[in-house]
């Protein structure tokens, strides 16, 4: 130290002149030796322009796709099709700016006025919505890498059943909620964090991650798509916007003459099999259970937000500020453990003690309402999930289930019908 | 037959090429994961061996051995990291590359495979009793998991909530004794007389951070300084009201009639107004509810070591508190014509105050006070020793001073911010002088003004204006060489300051003639004489400009190249003193009252 | 029965496009009632920036991460947090404000005896840090980025001993600009934010970089 004491004294000493900078310690020398300075580089990102690109892909890829599974109807366009997704969206962009990711940026700057959403993110958002109001989920046969991803290794589906089919399906519910509360109250946007390819596409992750794709990825040989299935909480949006769409692949290009032969080509569960019992219940019992179910809506509605608002100290438990406050208030007493950086930066900050609290307590309102929500919206998916299953449109003919179906085109290649020809 | 036999074979070796590569991948992922345990589980570069060998030299500083030790230890140790990150890295690309065989293997044998459906089972009649199963099971995992929310929340359960609730109603209380106690503490050196303390206000100003500084959105929200948040005459605030009548009381909220006199204009911070108010024998700050327009307190400041006994002889034009307070959310600043500068926390009591020295100013000191950060900021251009000062706004303590070679004026400061830094920029015969609010360092200086200069600055887009009678009206470019950008003497004022919006320059002179020019090019757009003599400076607020004039009419304009009135409503009450913005309301200082307009 | 289904699923279709189109609109187009922004400070860190119509304000709506040196405490999570393996946060040195110290705390284990360059004085662990002579007294130090694991040691040693000149950075080349920073979400001093893409470093100490930087207020820890 008493080098560094000297030196300081030796340095004020030499250069007696005021530096153009904010006061320092050690002025800056006066190079004699005709040093020049070098340059703090300092690297720019990726130019502005190009994620417009993506947006132009994005607008494309959709394009291409629509008409590919409408008019083209070939399963092995669709393959390349995402084969490219996957090669642009996966592995060129690493997986970001994605669609799935969107919903929390958008639920964000609803929420958080002060939030700047750039408008790709939100075109990202808005337009697989908008193709599939049109044309189904085609977005989900070849524009998400992800869903190429898990295509390109489903080499042994099995058929799940329809009870594991109805219960991992209330999963993306829970999720898509989940993630809305997360991002809204500013929390976290848990969706990327644990977004199980971009570590893929990246070649860099966590363990866990890197274990968690593992998993999903030879599950996904035997189980076709278990993200899209049971976890990807955009696809909810798709599902529900699918089941409207104006347009939507068909597995017969003419006229579906019943010969079973794509009954079982689906690997996703989504082909309806035509009809061939009559309803056990009589039609009087099913309305009466239909209108209990009715009636029971809020009741349920109440009973999910009630018992999510119990949990909310809980998920609130995550949140920075919820966090600082519980450790300013129960310091750690470990002897070994030195104060923890979060209780040394507050410190250092000199914020007082009461706003901390305040700001968390702000947090934890903010949770308890979040999380009523979140709760009402779980019982009401319950009761419609319930309401869903006693009714059943008829349909004579093979077709694909429009808020399941991927729009993914195997099936197409299982009819024997030719196309009338105009 | 003869046509499956090549691709039968075909498809044997891709089966066996795919078996290997997925051997292969498998023993690539087993060397990955150990390699990836052993980085986790002895990190090189935090090495026990190492540590131990550093203790071992710093107990014996001269042993070259253990240096010797030290230094190969760290390289092996370094060695070993990047050859294992090098190891992890290769690794991964070799289980893609590999994966990547398996998936191309399989999908051409996809490919060629004929695909030939499989015959479809029998129909089975079992629709609706697994959609009535399916029902069952979907109830019965709402039930689990409500129940298990329940179990898990009476687990978790530690009230957290409840407890912050109690701390901080235990906190609050604590701190606002503390806060009292500080002040009781000097008060015995100030024995201010606090008229009314509302116990409400008590609490709201123990929560009120007394350390520090506002953000910019906080005075952006507020109205801190004599003409806005930055003394430049913009404000941000939103949903001003257009219309209002004084004598009618139409859109006016309050109106409370002011203790003592003064030109000073009202400052605005969350629920309170301040204002300053002297005569020859008393001076002091006053408090009004924004809600109720009541006088929360009133402080006299008096016994300030060093003040001098007379008040000085002022024109009454300019009075004894000309100078417009400014607050940073903490405290309110006021500084009157004898030197005497306070510092007033929001409960009234004085925190602080100096007298600066009597100012040598034949007019009247009038110079507003401004803050920056945790400094207040005084110009005290007087004759002979003219000087700009920064005193920490929680102590008073003098920051910086530096001193000023111009001649006596009126103006107030601005602070601008440049894009690169902050500039508080100052004008008074001969010059506008910039300077670093927080170092007090001059940045750079212009001649480009003359004579007895009252009107402050403007500031738009990296252009500062400086204007005064018989002088001329100069657009200053700034930065570390600034020139002068345009020219122009047809116009001048001697008491309102300008205002500039992105593109526009609007004047307005004390004769009452509103020009607006183009505030790059200086081409002149439009005149309006309104016919009566305008002292308050014009405000822009909302998008659109506020002119009060002297009858107290406010000449309310869009932001254009043409003159387009939107409404010139009255206050009824004459006024010299220029309007404050604040959550869609105005406050308007008139000869005798404060009024508070708002929809 | 068929003309109803299809009626109903047009009429939904019709509500679920407005409900889009209302949505999109609603965030593009918000805020931007305003005809006015106040340049001065405006430009700056205006919340108003997504909405503004000046030609400035169009560099202040792309966002990257980047942390503020001011803030950093030198915890170390950076080295460990990010999704990049090695962090894209690393140690930059902004000349302009180095002091060419002989005894530079940032690459000298506090305790040392003998300046040199030997890898017992070193604090770097992985020797990222080059020190060469200038003359006399002066010396330069430059980082190695590819060295560099961004764990902050040196910059805790030079923002305590020296003049701050190492400050940790988010370098743009190597950060994959995450929707979420996964390093904002354990920092315990909340440093991270998201700062416009056209200004995306945030140096501390040099003019006033720290205090005007441009930085879009992003609500709460930068989220």
């Amino acid at each position: 130290m008493k080098t560094l004491r000297l030196l300081i004294f030796l340095v004020l000493l030499s250069t007696i002149q005021t530096s153009t900078y904010a006061i320092q310690r050690f002025p800056k020398p006066e190079f004699e030796s005709g040093y020049t300075q070098p340059q703090t580089l300092m690297p720019h990102g990726r130019a502005e322009i190009l994620s417009y690109l993506d947006v132009a892909v994005l607008i494309i890829a959709l394009t291409f796709i629509s008409w590919v599974i409408i008019r083209k109807r070939s399963r092995n366009w669709v393959f390349w099709t995402s084969m490219f997704s996957l090669a642009y969206f996966g592995f060129y962009r690493e997986g970001c700016v994605c669609a799935i990711g969107s919903i929390q940026n958008v639920s964000l700057a609803l929420f958080d006025s002060s939030y700047v959403i750039p408008v790709t993110v939100i075109a990202f958002f808005i337009l697989p919505l908008v193709y599939t109001l049109l044309f189904g989920r085609t977005f989900c046969a070849g524009v998400c890498p992800f869903g190429a991803m898990q295509d390109l290794v489903a080499f042994r589906p099995q058929k799940l059943g329809t009870r594991l089919n109805a219960i991992l399906g209330i999963i993306p519910y829970l999720y898509l909620g989940l993630a809305i509360l997360y991002a809204a109250t500013g929390t976290d946007f848990i969706i990327c964090r644990y977004d199980p390819f971009v570590g893929i596409f990246r070649l860099n992750a966590s363990f866990g991650m890197f274990f968690f794709a593992g998993t999903l990825l030879v599950s996904g040989i035997f189980i076709a798509r278990p993200y899209c299935r049971f976890l990807c909480p955009y696809g909810v949006l798709l599902n529900w916007f699918s089941r409207f769409s104006r347009q939507h692949m068909t597995i017969t290009p003419a006229h579906c003459i019943q010969c079973r032969l794509c009954e079982n080509s689906c690997p996703y569960d989504a082909i309806e099999i035509p009809l061939t019992e009559k309803n056990p219940e009589n039609r009087k019992t099913r309305v009466k259970k239909l209108i209990i179910i009715i009636f029971l809506l809020p009741l349920l509605t109440f009973t999910g937000g009630w018992t999510a608002s119990l949990l909310h100290t809980s998920l609130a438990g995550v949140h920075s500020k919820v966090k600082l406050a519980r450790q300013v208030l129960h310091p750690v007493k470990d002897e070994k453990q030195a104060e923890t950086f979060e209780i040394q930066a507050y410190k250092s900050s000199g914020k007082p003690e009461a706003q901390v609290y305040q700001e968390a307590l702000v947090v934890l309102e903010r949770f308890k309402t979040g999380s009523w929500w979140v709760g009402s919206f779980m019982g009401l998916v319950f009761g419609l999930l319930i309401a869903g299953k006693m009714l059943k449109k008829y349909d004579p003919d093979y077709v694909p289930n429009k808020g399941r179906c991927f729009s993914c085109a195997k099936c197409v290649d299982y009819c024997p019908v030719k196309p009338e020809k105009n | 037959m003869e046509y499956f036999k090549p691709s039968a074979k075909l498809v044997g070796l891709l089966n066996r090429i795919a078996l290997s590569a997925g051997l292969f991948a498998f023993v690539i992922c087993l060397l990955i994961l150990v390699n990836y345990y052993q980085l986790k589980r002895s990190d090189p570069l935090n090495s026990p061996a190492l540590k131990v060998l550093v203790e071992k030299m710093r107990s014996n500083p001269d042993d070259e051995q253990v240096k010797l030790e030290i230094r190969e230890l760290d390289l092996l140790a370094r060695k070993a990291f990047f050859t294992n990150r090098w190891q992890i890295r290769t690794g991964g690309y070799l289980l893609i590359f590999s994966i990547l065989i398996i998936v191309i293997c399989l999908k051409t044998i996809e490919l060629i495979k004929p695909k030939i459906p499989e015959t479809p089972g029998s129909v089975t009649a079992t629709f609706w009793s697994e959609r009535l199963l399916n029902r069952k099971w979907i109830t019965y995992t709402g039930i689990s998991l409500v129940l298990v929310s329940v179990v898990f929340a009476y687990l978790t359960h530690d009230q957290l909530g409840d407890q912050l609730e109690r701390v901080t109603g235990k906190t609050a209380g604590k701190s606002s004794n503390q806060v009292t106690m500080d002040l009781a503490g000097s008060t015995d050196e100030n024995p201010a007389k606090v008229t009314t303390v509302e116990s409400s206000i008590k609490t709201d100003s123990a929560i009120v951070n007394l350390d520090g500084y506002p953000s910019q959105q906080e005075l952006n929200s507020n109205f801190p300084y004599f003409r806005g948040p930055f003394s430049t005459g913009l404000t941000f605030q939103k949903n001003i009201p257009t219309s209002w009548d004084g004598k009618s009381g139409k859109n006016i909220k309050w109106k409370t009639a002011v203790p003592l006199p003064g030109y000073n204009s009202p400052v605005v911070w969350n629920d309170k107004v301040f204002l300053a108010g002297a005569n020859a024998s008393k001076k002091e700050v006053v408090c009004f509810d924004v809600a109720t327009g009541k006088i929360l307190w009133e402080t006299p400041i008096e016994k300030i070591p060093g003040s001098p006994a007379q008040s000085p002889k002022v024109n009454a034009e300019t009075g004894l508190a000309a100078p417009t307070c400014a607050t940073d959310g903490r405290r309110v600043y006021a500084i009157f014509a004898n030197g005497d500068l306070a510092a007033l926390d929001f409960t009234g009591k004085v925190s602080w105050s100096k007298n600066l020295g009597l100012p040598k100013n034949h007019y009247g000191h009038s110079s507003s006070l401004i803050t920056y950060h945790d400094l207040l900021i005084v110009q005290y251009d007087q004759s002979g020793d003219a000087n700009v000062m920064a005193f920490n706004g929680k102590t008073g303590q003098r920051v910086w001073e530096t001193s000023r070679d111009v001649k006596v004026s009126w103006s107030s400061p601005i602070l601008v911010n440049t894009g690169k830094r902050v500039e508080l920029i100052l004008v008074a015969e001969p010059n506008m002088v910039a300077y670093a609010p927080a170092t007090g360092k001059e940045l750079w200086r212009i001649d480009c003004i003359s004579g007895e200069v009252g009107p402050s600055a403007a500031y738009s887009d990296g252009i500062a204006f400086s204007v005064n009678e018989y002088s001329k009206l100069a657009a200053v470019q700034v930065g570390d060489t600034p020139k002068v950008l345009w020219e122009s003497d047809e116009f001048m004022s001697d008491i309102p300051s300008p205002v500039a919006s992105a593109n526009y320059l609007f004047l307005a002179t004390s004769y009452g003639t509103m020009i607006c020019y183009d505030a790059k090019s200086g081409n002149k757009y439009w005149e309006k004489d309104f016919g009566t003599p305008i002292f308050a400076s014009p405000m822009i607020a909302d998008g659109k400009v506020f002119a009060l004039d002297k009858k107290g009419i406010m000449h309310i304009f869009r932001i254009d190249k043409t003159y387009t009135s939107i409404s010139d409503p009255p206050l009824g009450e004459s006024s010299v003193c220029t309007p404050a913005f604040a959550d869609g309301r105005i406050f308007i200082r008139g000869d005798k009252n404060l009024y508070c307009i708002g929809k | 029965m068929q003309d109803r289904r299809s009626f109903i699923n047009l009429f939904v279709r019709g509500s679920f496009l407005t409900g889009l189109a209302f949505l999109s609109g609603a965030l593009i187009l918000r805020k931007k009632e305003g005809e006015f922004c106040g340049l001065d400070f405006g430009c700056n860190r205006c919340d108003k920036s997504e909405s503004c119509n000046l030609p400035e304000a169009s560099l202040y709506r792309e966002t990257v991460w980047q942390l503020d040196p001011a803030k950093c405490i030198q915890c170390g999570r950076c080295a460990t947090s990010c999704v990049m393996t090695p962090s894209a946060v690393k140690c930059t040195h902004v000349y302009a404000m180095c002091g060419y110290c002989d005894l530079c705390g940032g690459y000298l284990k506090p305790d040392t005896k003998n300046i040199s360059t030997a890898a017992e004085n070193q604090l770097c662990p992985t020797n990222a840090i080059k020190r060469k002579f200038v003359e006399e007294p002066f010396f330069e130090y430059e980082i190695d980025e590819a060295l560099c694991i961004g764990c902050g040691k040196c910059v805790k040693g030079c923002s305590a001993f020296g003049n701050g000149s190492l400050q940790l950075q988010v370098r743009h080349n190597r950060c994959q600009n995450c929707n979420q920073c996964s390093i904002a979400r354990v920092c315990p001093s909340d440093a991270y934010s998201r700062v416009p893409a056209s200004k995306p470093y945030l140096l501390k100490g040099i003019e006033q970089d720290s205090t005007t930087a441009p930085k879009i207020n992003l609500g709460e820890k930068g989220v």
